[in-house]
Order: structure tokens, then sequence, then C-alpha cells
């Protein structure tokens, strides 16, 4: 009697990146966004914060670089995550295929319009 | 109807624990993917200069967007990060999975300590003095 294996193989070993690019940007993302929402809400507050503000901090490169890391892994963690939420939820593949397009463009735009500015300003 | 049906058999689905943690990584997690679509459109908004970026911080000072703030936003991010943390720990240590209900509940006590004092100081901040 043939057996077919319980689990097939994998087409390819995307799923296993995906599953460590989620650990490793949770870690970065724990200390970025950690410090980001500590300095900018507890220490400044939503109201001292202008144009001067983050134009002053964007003279370091280094904080330049910070918000771009924290653009970079929050918004593909983003994004990752809401692929697993349409995998889930939306059953219709057509609508499926519609929803991960819309997704994969918005993460496009937003990545580069993030860096646009951080890179220009 | 459909809808109707899932979401009681979502509820009363007997995870406990575990289901109740999945189910707010998720709505934490869709949450934030919304804010920070226009947190990065708003900050983009910097390349057109002081006039157009300040012009536009009115929304984010009225008293409507700091309270979603602070009792929407920033404790969705908080439990996110720390329930993210408890996933990792008992992906890489299975044998915390045997403890995971404990784990969820000192993870609440953490979220408290985190939460309340920063939570406090910012109301302070937003509303003390000036309102």
């Amino acid at each position: 009697m043939q057996f077919s294996p319980a689990r097939p193989r994998p087409a390819s070993n995307f799923e296993l990146y995906s599953w460590w690019f989620m650990r490793i940007s949770a870690l970065v993302m724990i200390l970025l966004v950690g410090f980001h929402l500590f300095y900018m809400h507890v220490i400044l507050g939503v109201d001292t914060i202008d144009f001067d503000v983050i134009a002053q901090r964007w003279q370091s490169p280094f904080w330049r670089l910070f918000d771009l890391f924290m653009l970079v892994f929050a918004w593909l963690h983003c994004t990752n995550g809401v692929r697993t939420v349409t995998d889930d939820y939306i059953r219709s593949q057509g609508w499926r295929t519609l929803a991960k397009t819309g997704l994969y463009i918005l993460a496009f735009v937003i990545i580069v319009l993030g860096a646009y500015v951080i890179f220009t300003f | 109807m459909a809808a109707i049906t899932n979401l009681t058999r979502a509820v009363t689905y007997r995870g406990r624990e575990g289901q109740i943690a999945w189910m707010l990584h998720r709505l934490t997690g869709v949450g934030v993917f919304f804010f920070l679509a226009l947190h990065i459109i708003d900050i983009f908004l910097m390349a057109f200069g002081p006039q157009v970026f300040n012009s536009l911080l009115f929304f984010y000072h009225q008293w409507l967007f700091k309270f979603a703030i602070v009792f929407g936003l920033y404790p969705g991010v908080v439990y996110h990060g720390l329930n993210g943390i408890r996933v990792i720990l008992i992906d890489f240590w299975p044998d915390l999975g045997k403890k995971q209900a404990m784990l969820f509940r000192v993870q609440i006590v953490v979220f408290l300590i985190i939460y309340i004092p920063s939570a406090i100081i910012m109301l302070i901040k937003m509303f003390g003095g000036h309102a």
C-alpha cells in the first residue's frame, strides 16, 4: 500500500524565511520602536513635535538611519502580517490575489515615500 | 449571517488565554498597520516644508486623536510587542508551552507596569497646563 506524505514538501523556503523575518524584525523593533515611543511621547510629548523638531533630528545621520531602519522593518513586518491575515480570511482566490497585489503596491509606495523624505531632507 | 455565526464561534471557541492572546495580537497588528500607513505619509509631508507640515499637525493635536493614541494605539503597540516576545520565547523554548497560560498572566502584569505610568505621563503632557 502506498502512503503519501502527511505534509507535502513546500515548493520553496519562503514561508520559513518569512517566519524568521517576523521574529528578527520583532526583536529589532522592540528596541527601535520602544525607544521611539518612549522618547517622542513620554519625554517630548505629541504637542511639542513640529517641523523644526524633526528637521533638527534629521541633521544627524544617526537618526536618519534609525528612522530608515524603523520604516523598513516596521512596514515589511506589517505587510507580512497582513499577508497572513489575508491568507486566513479571504477564501476566494481572485479576491485574495487582488488584496495581496494592493498590499504589495502599498508596501512599495510607503517604503519609497518614507525613504525619499529621509534621504532627501 | 455567516459573519455572525463565525463571530459567535470565534468568541465561544474554548481557547482561553491562548485564543484571547492570538485574537488581540491580530487585532492590534491590523490596527497598527492602518495607523502606520497614515503616520509614514504624514512624515513624508516633511518634504513639502514647514508651512504644509505644521498646518496639518492640528489633526494630531485634537483631543479625540490624543485619546485614540493613549487608549488605542499605544496600548495596542505595547501589547503586540509583549505578546510577540511571549510567542518567540515559546517558539524557541517549547517546554515553556506547558506554562503558556501562566506566561500570559505575567505578560498582563508586565503590560500594566509599562503602560500605566507611561500613559499617565502622556496624559499629563497632553492635557496638563494647556488643553
